[in-house]
């Protein structure tokens, strides 16, 4: 039934250049637009204080980019991608007193380093159970935690772990000399944050990320498409490992003294919360979840409302997204956003019909 | 060519495939049997999802048990499974496209074999559109280019027709009859449906209770009184 | 490396917190079979409790009056949660059910740091009753809390034991474990087993909260998090057997304490839970075929 002619219809009705719908383009300039608004804009704009909180924002949309490409596009759960953002930000600070060299050179070397370090450790966690590595990341999170609390942080000391327990005074981590102060920091963190999702899409968009939705679809089914599922996961290992690594150089340029975060477990259950309250599988996401993680707790610092609010309202919002997502973990976007993305262009719409009909 | 020898299964005091010897010589081949006769379970030691405890496969002159189980799609072993696995986020393309490049059949002819494929099985719909948007026909359709894309050996059919009315289940039926033709692959055909069985397949094997009770000419297997009394005591008396 | 005189006391306390270890690695053990749940939420409901009896105790109110609310509000909090929350995530995978129980202990989570903020570095403590008395052992102390502990841990899991192999409500609970569905069209009441091992595991939560909150500290934080190394006793004997649990948790307790004299280790072995679950999770699952069909309970 080899039916040349039928391919010939099917090509004529499927260019050669597949061309970018009207949707896509539109997308590509609100992107565009926020983007360059971020940059430039927004630091005028806002005070220090939230200057620093955006900065943090920043750092942190990467690290929720990282969660949400192994829980929405794979559908591993790691409950320990915090503890992957002390190990980053602490080799990023090692390098930073131990050496002049430049800040991307640091920033990679972090992501390096912590993506060798991620892999290691998943790789033999990964031929379990999503259950089973969702605890075992769990444990090892909360082995890290207390690793660092006995090593601590870099504090320009010598020998391995650079750090000098009598030191009375405690250097600051270093900045990017083009970037020293803190809102010219902020737009540091904003460019390098715009690279990690652009490295994130590039593997999205082509085959890592197809082999990822077939193997989240089932892995039966991968298996017999003749993909090599360890593989796979692995690389969605070594790719969130290597964001977050590069976050934690962020942070550390960020904050200049590490030990006045505490990295503490908690955290990294509240990271997945506030993943899967953005939406998990969308881009998008990430950016809602460093919003929920560091721009609320500032604005509620602002007016004196304990944070504690807040840690109630991810616990709700998970339970909320889970009982009423369909698809497990990774829903394609959280109903309510959906709902809320919807009421607004309504709004719109009709703003823009009263509009037209008053002219 | 497929040469199955005293295949045996066991799982947990169960012995789900039980000496199953058979060949299934060319073309489009049909394997019945009540539920839990042990059908999927033959499929699932093909894809290498189960290990046989003793037996067999020599399929094309490979022994296929030896291979480990993702590079089997290389060798050219496809499979569909009962339920449905076309996956929502991609297009039509990129789903067939996925069986294609992790077959690694090279990338130059991809294009080429993908719309050859779809062309094939008679999806109509654009290639570039969300599996999302569509109806079972076409999500099954999908589910068989990407049996058929490139050059497989061995294409395993695990009820393809499952959810669709009739007139469907011709047409797929018209495909699966071509695959042998259209790919030079043995097919094996796995359903409940014995007249799309015997409008398909040129030969069936028979399992119950993991034994290989008949196989052989479609029409004789279906008119053997030891498959029915084996479906009697399972499927409703029509 | 410090005498063995050295080690003694460190293996009565070690041996007593394997024993609450125990009694919160079987409560988790039977739920998940049960419910196919992995009760995450385990120490934030007990660290609640332990506050509570704490405030009460604060006020004025009998000790033990205190502990019985602490058992009853854990018991009441999960039960509460698995009504509410066990039906609409049954049929789900038990990655989103675990999940599930983090939404549960970031709310308790949120509320114990506003209502017992630890600002001011006050710190707060429960003794029980049974702290002040106990024995000698040749030459080392031995408190009764330390041996209700240990033989806490030991009777629930002999009792579970046996309520899971000789009772009705056991088997019901067993064959639930391992279909939840099939139980049902054999005349389980499915729901009514559910709630029971909901019941059992927040009254374990309950008690192992206050046992632990006197012999480590009662901080919610810690409290909290305490139930990572339960959990690594439960993962070591695969969520499964409840045997393979008590020894697991025991050895885990022991290490932990017995690595406190020995200086150049001593820091680390807050690791101890999570190295030990990781190797053993590791060793044991080189043997697994990953089966992408059927998944075991």
């Amino acid at each position: 039934m080899a039916d040349t002619a039928g391919v010939a219809t099917t090509v004529e009705r499927h260019p050669a250049l597949r061309r970018p719908r009207n949707g896509t383009l539109v997308r590509a300039c609100v992107v565009a637009a926020l983007f360059l608004f971020t940059l430039f804009a927004l630091p005028q704009l806002l005070s220090l204080y939230f200057v620093d909180a955006m900065t943090q924002v920043a750092v942190y949309s990467m690290v929720a980019l990282g969660l949400g490409v192994l829980v929405g596009r794979v559908g591993m759960v790691s409950l320990g991608q915090v503890a992957v953002l002390a190990i980053g930000a602490w080799v990023a600070a090692r390098i930073l007193f131990a050496t002049t060299l430049p800040y991307p050179v640091v920033l990679l070397a972090a992501g390096a380093i912590t993506m060798v370090l991620g892999t290691l450790i998943g790789l033999p966690a990964l031929r379990m159970r999503g259950l089973y590595l969702a605890l075992i990341t769990l444990m090892l999170a909360g082995a890290i935690t207390v690793g660092l609390t006995t090593v601590n942080f870099p504090n320009g000391g010598h020998g391995f772990l650079g750090y000098n327990g009598s030191s009375v005074h405690i250097p600051p981590i270093r900045r990017p000399s083009i970037a020293s102060s803190d809102p010219a920091y902020f737009r540091y963190c904003v460019v390098v944050a715009a690279l990690m999702f652009v490295l994130a899409y590039a593997h999205i968009a082509t085959r890592p990320g197809r082999a990822w939705a077939a193997i989240r679809q089932s892995e039966s089914a991968a298996l017999a498409a003749g993909i090599n599922i360890t593989l796979y996961k692995l690389w969605a290992f070594a790719l969130a490992s290597f964001i977050t690594g590069v976050a934690g150089g962020a942070l550390a340029g960020a904050v200049r003294y590490l030990y006045s975060i505490g990295f503490p477990t908690q955290d990294s259950i509240t990271l997945l919360a506030v993943v899967l309250m953005g939406g998990a599988y969308s881009l998008w996401g990430a950016i809602v979840a460093a919003l929920l993680l560091q721009l609320l707790p500032a604005l509620l610092n602002n007016w004196g409302v304990s944070a504690d609010w807040l840690t109630i309202l991810f616990g709700i919002g998970v339970l909320q997204v889970l009982t009423t997502a369909p698809r497990g973990l990774a829903d394609q976007v959280p109903r309510d956003l959906a709902r809320l993305g919807r009421l607004i262009r309504e709004q719109l719409r009709r703003a823009a019909a009263a509009r037209g009909g008053a002219q | 060519m497929i040469e199955i020898d005293n295949l045996t299964v066991r799982y947990g005091g169960v012995t789900s495939l039980d000496g199953m010897s058979v060949v299934f010589e060319a073309g489009t081949c049909g394997l019945i049997g009540p539920n839990g006769a042990g059908k999927t379970t033959f499929f699932n030691v093909l894809s290498g999802f189960v290990r046989p405890a003793e037996g067999k496969v020599i399929a094309f002159g490979t022994d296929l048990l030896s291979m480990a189980h993702f590079r089997r799609a290389r060798w050219g072993l496809r499979r569909t499974f009962q339920t449905e696995q076309a996956i929502d986020e991609l297009s039509v393309f990129d789903n067939i496209a996925l069986a294609h490049e992790h077959a690694k059949l090279g990338g130059t002819s991809r294009r080429q074999d993908v719309l050859a494929a779809i062309s094939f099985v008679g999806i109509g719909v654009d290639p570039d559109s969300p599996v999302s948007t569509l109806g079972v026909r076409d999500r099954r359709l999908i589910e068989v280019a990407r049996a058929v894309v490139g050059r497989p050996k061995l294409v395993l059919l695990d009820e393809p027709a499952a959810g669709l009315p009739d007139e469907e289940t011709e047409h797929l039926g018209a495909v699966i009859r071509g695959i042998p033709e259209h790919t030079g692959a043995l097919t094996i055909l796995v359903d409940h449906d014995m007249s799309l069985v015997s409008a398909c397949c040129d030969t069936t094997a028979v399992l119950d209770f993991g034994k290989l009770i008949a196989a052989g000419p479609t029409a004789e297997v279906l008119r053997d009184e030891r498959v029915a009394r084996a479906y009697l005591g399972t499927a409703d008396i029509q | 490396m410090p005498s063995w005189v050295d080690f003694q006391p460190f293996i009565v306390t070690g041996l007593a917190l394997g024993g609450v270890y125990a009694l919160s690695g079987v409560g988790l053990v039977v739920l998940y079979r049960a419910t196919g749940v992995v009760y995450l939420a385990f120490g934030a409901v007990g660290a609640m409790g332990a506050l509570i009896a704490w405030s009460m105790a604060n006020a004025g109110l009998p000790g033990w009056l205190g502990w019985l609310v602490c058992v009853l509000f854990s018991a009441a909090v999960t039960v509460a949660y698995g009504i509410v929350f066990g039906p609409p995530l049954a049929g789900r995978d038990p990655l989103v059910k675990a999940v599930a129980t983090i939404g549960l202990t970031l709310i308790l989570f949120g509320v114990m740091d506003l209502l017992w903020t630890t600002s001011g570095g006050e710190s707060r403590s429960i003794t029980l009753p049974t702290d002040n008395s106990g024995f000698m052992i040749g030459q080392i102390q031995v408190n009764w809390t330390q041996v209700i502990g240990l033989a806490v841990g030991i009777a629930i899991t002999v009792v579970t034991g046996a309520f899971l192999r000789y009772t009705k409500l056991g088997t019901a609970m067993r064959a639930m474990a391992n279909d939840r569905e099939i139980s049902a069209t054999l005349g389980v009441p499915v729901r009514r087993v559910e709630a029971a091992a909901w019941l059992g595991c927040g009254v374990l939560a309950g008690v192992a909260g206050l046992l632990l909150a006197d012999m480590v500290a009662l901080d919610a934080t810690t409290l909290t998090f305490l139930v990572i190394s339960s959990l690594a006793a439960a993962l070591i004997a695969r969520l499964r057997s409840i045997t393979l649990t008590f020894a697991a948790a025991i050895v885990i307790g022991l290490v932990h304490d017995l690595l406190t004299p020995i200086l150049a280790l001593s820091s680390y072995r807050d690791i101890t839970p999570f190295v030990l679950a990781a190797v053993a999770l590791f060793v044991l699952s080189r043997h697994r075929v990953t089966s992408p069909s059927r998944e075991d309970a």
